[in-house]
Parts: structure tokens; C-alpha cells; sequence
């Protein structure tokens, strides 16, 4: 028995191939329900996302279940052998129990710390369950993958950190006001980046929204789209003591913004604090106004060092999220290989117990001659020496595969009693 | 007896508080900071009893010496920081406020003893109120004073652009201040009305409502001050900065004044 997982990533395979694949994946047939139907794999589970295509199973022992299931593969992707093998990987027992637990935990996503990843590994599990495409080993192994991504996001901090910067401005904002509802943002100019940062923050709960734009129309469609109110170009200092938040990304070669009305309307609005952010290229807010008390302003770059600190610091939470599954990986492979040494425990023991049977049924004519008690106590004599003899191997084969790799024992003893 | 158990009992729980909290910002984690407003609120429940023990059972004026008083200080600055926990989730402000209480419970333990009996002139209802309400107010401010401090280290880790992991784990600017307008807003009239019935009493015993006593002095000079202050935020607008400093400042002329005044200058509020 052992445990495969092949597939391939967004470090291993361009988005080509991982789409040709994701193609045949997403379709209402399961593929673990087809894999299941070849007589090597014995349990399924298929992972697809838009970053990676992998599909782990518990398979028969041999080469040739990992060489269907490359095959399975290739066939699913449609495309050339050559092409496909550069792309996939595939590891084998503690490697896949590793790199799963990782793909949980979110350590392997483009992201790093990224939330999404853990709902879709969830997602292909209940897929599979649906299809009875897992089992013993799978169902363990898949809850013990969410027991460690859970570990991971709350024993360290690698999720902590906005890695985008419409996020960053997000974290900002919660830093100054706490509490983004009843809040109000007013949008000044109508860009992808502003209207990104404006849809994250409306998403925490942000109260109303300002849009002003020089060309009135595309204002007039973004506020609508917000369920916001448009402002004249012309007249956007009128709202400037109502809102709290200010993005400005205009394409306006000065400032759009002047110190003198930034002071004005923080004079306006008894000096409640106000966050300025500017993602225009050239700035569109006179820096000085960030000098002012109670102003808070924030240009592209500032946003951008905030992102850049955040990386490094998920990067130093991830070598602790590292550690955890490492544990975790050592933690499940101690109950797999004790899986392992199963089969060779129970027809040892069936074998020891077949001896003691054949030999109670040779004595069998003296035996019947006996009274029950006493027939009864050659049984469980003979019944007590069997398990005396077996409890010493059974204890070293399970110790056994707690400690080592390889089970050389386990091979011994097949061949010593000719299992 | 037992009172004076719980009460070591509650100094050694502050004292792991602060070191809990310390660990929080050491380590720029949340989950110590939880865990240490978790012993400051048991730290509150034992503290509580042996308040109630020390007044009720043992008998005595509840506010008169050094101890109980700086126990009551105490008290109030747990109590109210564990309110506002509930309202506002700002965990490691316990960062800033719980070495203060270590400080007071410190010093308090230092002189713990039998419970006071006044001299016959500090007895009363009168008294008790004044001082209580006075020490409440004075509470409510070195906790403005708390809020205030962490304010200006939020506001200079902002304005550097470096929000790293201590703004994470510091409250937000809004949160601050509005803990720091709280305080000043029930502080100051608990210190006025605790103030005027001081001075009733006095008026009763002495026959004059004022003695220039320096204490006396300080102290109205210092709720000028934060008359001024409450003001200036009320009418005026002072927010943020501006009053996070101020009410530093305030805090750091009433303690001058209060070691200056009773350490140098004959004073009728000495305590007993």
C-alpha cells in the first residue's frame, strides 16, 4: 500500500497546460470517480484550482499504479507525454503526506497565506466523499490536512498581513477609524485602482460613497454601480468635511488636493480624523497636507512599502508554519506506517492461530475422550501460548514502523513464517 | 486576615498581568494580551473581595490611609480599563495600564497593615465620598493618560508609514481617543463634585470651605487644567493628538504637584 500524489502547480506548469487540465477536471464527472474504477488506486481525491492540478491517492503497491495514474493524467490534459511529464510531479508517502498538508496550510499558493485554498481543498474532499472515492486512509489524512491549516493560521501570523495594496489601505483604515461602518469614502477620479481599493473597503462594511470624476458620466456610472452618490469635479470640496476616506487617482498633472483645503475641511469637521490616500502617478495630493494633525496620508509608494514589510513578514511567519507541519506530517505518518505493518500483524497472527487449530484437531480423538472442563482448559492453554509467543513480535513490528522507513522486520518475519 | 491574603493574592495576579501584557507587546502577538485581560479581570474579582473584606469585615475607614487608598486607585483604573474592554476591543492598552496598578498595588502593599481608624475629625460620610470620588476621577485620568500615550505611539508608527506588527497590535486611533474623551468626560465632574464635598466637610470641621492647604492649591490647580482640556475638546475640537498630549501633560502636573505639594509643604490631607 502506499500513498501517491501527482499533479502539477503554478511553479511547475504555465497556465496553458494547467488550464487544459483544469478543463477536463471541472467537468460534473469526477475524475476520482473514473480513477477509482482501475483496479491499482484504491482511494481517490482530485484537486483542481486555477493554481494547481493534483490528484492524491492511496494506491496497490508497485510502479505500475503511479504509471497509470500519470497515464490517467495525460489523458485528462490531452497532450503530449514529453510536454506533460516536464510539468508533473509526483511524490510518494511522507513527500505527498507533506506537500498536501502544505497545499493546505497554504505554504505552496502563489499567495503565500492566501485563505481561499483551504475551502477548495475542502470543496474536492466533498466531492469526493459524494463519489465514495475515499476511504480509511484518504478521510484521516484529509482531516488531519485541516487540523494542520488550521494550526498554521492560528499559531502564526502568515495570514495576517494585507498583501495587496487595496488591502493595505484596508488594514490603514481599520488602524485609524477601528470601525469602518458609517464611515463615508469619497473617490476622486475614476481609476481601476481606485475603484479596487473602494470595493474592498465598501466590503468591510464602509457606510457611503463619494464619486467625482472629471468626466461626469464615468463618475455618474461608478457611483451608480456603488449605489453611491456622483459630485461635480468642480464642487468635491463641498462633501470633503463628510467623509472620513479620500482615494484620490486622477490623472491631473498638479494637485488636485491643496493643503489649504484639506485644512479647511478639517476645520470643517472639527478636526475628526481623516485618511488620505493617493494612488495617482504624479500625486494628486499636496504631501504637506500629510503633515497636518489628525491628516493621515498615504501615496503609492507608502502603500506599496507597506505590501513589501508584509511579504517578509509572512515569509519569516511561513519558516514557523513550516515547523508546525513538519510535526503534523510526522505526527499522521506515525499512524500510516503503522498502517503498514496491519496486514503482516493479522496473517501472523492467523497463521500462528491456524497452527494451534490444525494441532487441536489432530489431538481431537484423545481430546473428545476428556470431560468439558477439562477440554475447555486445553483450549485456552493452547489459545494462551499462541498470544505469549506473538505479543513480543507484534510490539517490535509496531515500534517498528514508528522508527524507521523501512521494515526489515516486517520482510523477516513474512519470510520466517512464510506469510 | 483574610483580606490581607486576597489582597496579595490580587498584587501577585496585576503583577502577572503585566508581565502577560509585556510578553504581548515583546512578542507582537494578541493571544498573551487575551490571556493577561483574562487574569486582570480575576486579578478585579479577588481585589473586590478584599476591598470588601477590609470595610466591611475588619471595619475602619475604607478610603483614609495611604494603602486603601492607592488600592482604591487601583481598583477603579482595572475596573474601568476591564468596561471599556467590553465595549472596544483594546486588548494591549492593559500594556500601558497595568504596570500603573502594579505600581499603585505595589506601593499600597508596602504599607499594608491594620485597617485605619481615622482621627475623630476624618470621620464621616463626607469624607469617605470626597476621597472616593476624588480617586475615581484621578483614576479615570491616569487612564486618559494611558490611552493617550499609546495614541501618540499609534500616530508616529502612522505618520512613519511603518505599520508594522506594533500598530497591528495596537487599538485604532478612534478607539484611543475615544477612551481618552471618556475618561476626561466622567473624570472631571467625579473630581469637581468629590472637590465641592471636601470642601462642605471642611466647612463643617473648620468652619471655612478653604484652608490653602497646598494640596488644596494643586488640586484646583490641576482641575483647572483639565477643566481647560475638557473644554477645549467639548468647544473647540481638540481630538486626537492634541488632546492625547495635553492630557499627558495634565496627568504630569498633577503628580508633580500632588509630591511637590504633600512632600514639601505642611498639608491637612496628610494621609494617616
Amino acid at each position: 500500500m502506499r500513498l501517491v500524489l501527482i499533479g502539477m502547480n503554478h511553479k511547475t506548469a504555465p497556465l496553458e497546460i494547467r488550464e487544459r487540465l483544469q478543463l477536463s477536471c471541472g467537468e460534473d464527472l469526477a475524475p476520482s470517480a473514473e480513477l477509482i474504477r482501475l483496479p491499482e488506486i484504491r482511494e481517490a481525491l482530485c484537486l483542481s484550482t486555477c493554481n494547481r492540478v493534483e490528484v492524491l491517492a492511496r494506491v496497490a503497491d508497485g510502479e505500475q499504479a503511479v504509471a497509470k495514474l500519470r497515464e490517467f493524467v495525460f489523458r485528462q490534459g490531452n497532450l503530449g507525454i514529453a510536454e506533460m511529464e516536464r510539468c508533473l510531479y509526483a511524490h510518494r508517502d511522507r513527500d505527498a503526506i507533506r506537500h498536501f498538508f502544505r497545499v493546505a496550510s497554504s505554504l505552496d499558493s502563489l499567495v503565500m497565506g492566501e485563505p481561499q485554498i483551504l475551502g477548495q481543498v475542502k470543496e474536492a474532499y466533498r466531492t469526493a466523499v459524494d463519489h465514495r472515492t475515499t476511504g480509511v486512509l484518504l478521510n484521516r489524512m484529509v482531516h488531519h490536512a485541516f487540523r494542520t491549516a488550521k494550526r498554521v493560521r492560528t499559531e502564526t501570523a502568515i495570514a495576517a498581513n494585507a498583501v495587496s495594496v487595496g488591502y493595505a489601505a484596508v488594514e490603514l483604515a481599520k488602524k485609524i477609524f477601528g470601525n469602518l461602518e458609517e464611515k463615508a469614502i469619497l473617490l476622486l477620479g475614476a481609476g481601476e485602482m481606485s475603484e479596487l481599493a473602494a470595493r474592498h473597503l465598501l466590503r468591510q462594511g464602509v457606510g457611503r460613497i463619494f464619486v467625482s470624476n472629471r468626466t461626469a458620466r464615468r463618475a455618474e456610472e461608478m457611483a451608480a454601480a456603488f449605489q453611491g452618490v456622483a459630485v461635480p469635479f468642480d464642487r468635491f470640496t463641498g462633501v470633503l468635511p463628510e467623509v472620513d476616506i479620500v482615494i484620490t487617482a486622477t490623472g491631473a498633472p498638479g494637485y488636485v488636493l491643496t493643503v489649504e483645503m484639506v485644512a479647511e475641511a478639517l476645520r470643517r469637521r472639527r478636526n475628526r480624523l481623516l485618511f488620505l490616500i493617493d494612488i495617482a502617478v504624479p500625486r494628486d495630493i499636496d504631501p504637506a497636507a500629510g503633515e497636518i494633525d489628525n491628516v493621515y496620508l498615504y501615496n503609492i509608494d507608502h502603500l506599496q512599502e507597506v505590501v513589501d514589510a508584509n511579504r517578509e513578514g509572512r515569509r519569516a511567519e511561513a519558516m514557523r508554519a513550516e515547523a508546525i507541519v513538519e510535526e503534523e506530517v510526522a505526527a499522521f505518518e506515525a499512524w500510516f506506517n503503522a498502517l503498514k505493518v496491519v496486514p503482516t500483524i493479522v496473517s501472523l497472527r492467523e497463521r500462528l492461530e491456524g497452527i494451534m487449530q490444525g494441532e487441536l484437531e489432530r489431538s481431537a480423538s484423545w481430546i473428545q475422550g476428556l470431560d468439558a472442563e477439562e477440554r475447555e482448559r486445553i483450549g485456552g492453554l493452547a489459545a494462551s501460548i499462541v498470544n505469549k509467543i506473538l505479543h513480543d513480535p507484534i510490539t517490535v513490528l509496531k515500534e517498528e514502523s514508528r522508527e524507521r522507513d523501512e521494515l526489515p522486520y516486517v520482510a523477516a518475519v513474512r519470510r520466517l513464517f512464510r506469510l | 486576615m483574610t483580606g490581607e491574603v486576597l489582597f496579595k493574592a490580587a498584587l501577585a495576579v496585576y503583577l502577572a498581568c503585566v508581565v502577560v501584557y509585556g510578553a504581548s507587546l515583546w512578542g507582537r502577538r494578541v493571544l498573551p494580551a487575551k490571556i493577561a485581560t483574562g487574569l486582570m479581570a480575576l486579578a478585579l474579582v479577588i481585589h473586590s473581595l478584599s476591598l470588601a473584606f477590609r470595610w466591611f469585615f475588619q471595619g475602619g475607614s475604607p478610603v483614609i490611609g495611604l494603602h486603601d487608598t492607592l488600592s482604591f486607585f487601583a481598583w477603579v483604573m482595572a475596573a474601568a480599563y476591564l468596561l471599556f474592554q467590553i465595549k472596544t476591543k483594546t486588548r494591549v492598552l492593559g500594556a500601558f495600564v497595568s504596570p500603573v496598578i502594579g505600581l499603585m498595588m505595589v506601593v499600597a502593599s508596602v504599607e499594608l497593615g491594620d485597617a485605619v481608624r481615622a482621627p475623630e475629625m476624618l470621620q464621616g460620610t463626607l469624607v469617605t465620598l470626597h476621597v472616593m470620588l476624588s480617586v475615581t476621577g484621578e483614576a479615570l485620568f491616569a487612564l486618559a493618560s494611558c490611552a493617550g500615550l499609546m495614541y501618540l505611539i499609534q500616530d508616529r508608527l502612522l505618520r512613519r508609514k511603518k505599520p508594522g506588527g506594533l500598530s497591528r497590535l495596537f487599538p485604532s486611533l478612534q478607539d484611543l481617543d475615544r477612551i481618552n474623551h471618556l475618561c476626561l468626560f466622567w473624570g472631571f465632574p467625579l473630581l469637581t463634585v468629590g472637590g465641592l464635598i471636601g470642601s462642605i466637610w471642611a466647612g463643617i470641621v473648620w468652619g471655612s470651605h478653604w484652608q490653602w492647604d497646598p494640596k488644596q492649591v494643586w488640586t484646583l490647580l490641576a482641575w483647572a487644567f483639565y477643566g481647560f482640556l475638557l473644554h477645549q475638546r467639548l468647544a473647540i475640537g481638540w481630538r486626537g493628538r492634541t488632546a492625547a498630549r495635553w492630557s499627558l501633560a495634565a496627568l504630569a502636573v498633577l503628580v508633580v504637584l500632588m509630591i511637590v505639594g504633600t512632600r514639601f509643604f505642611p498639608t491637612l490631607h496628610q494621609f494617616v
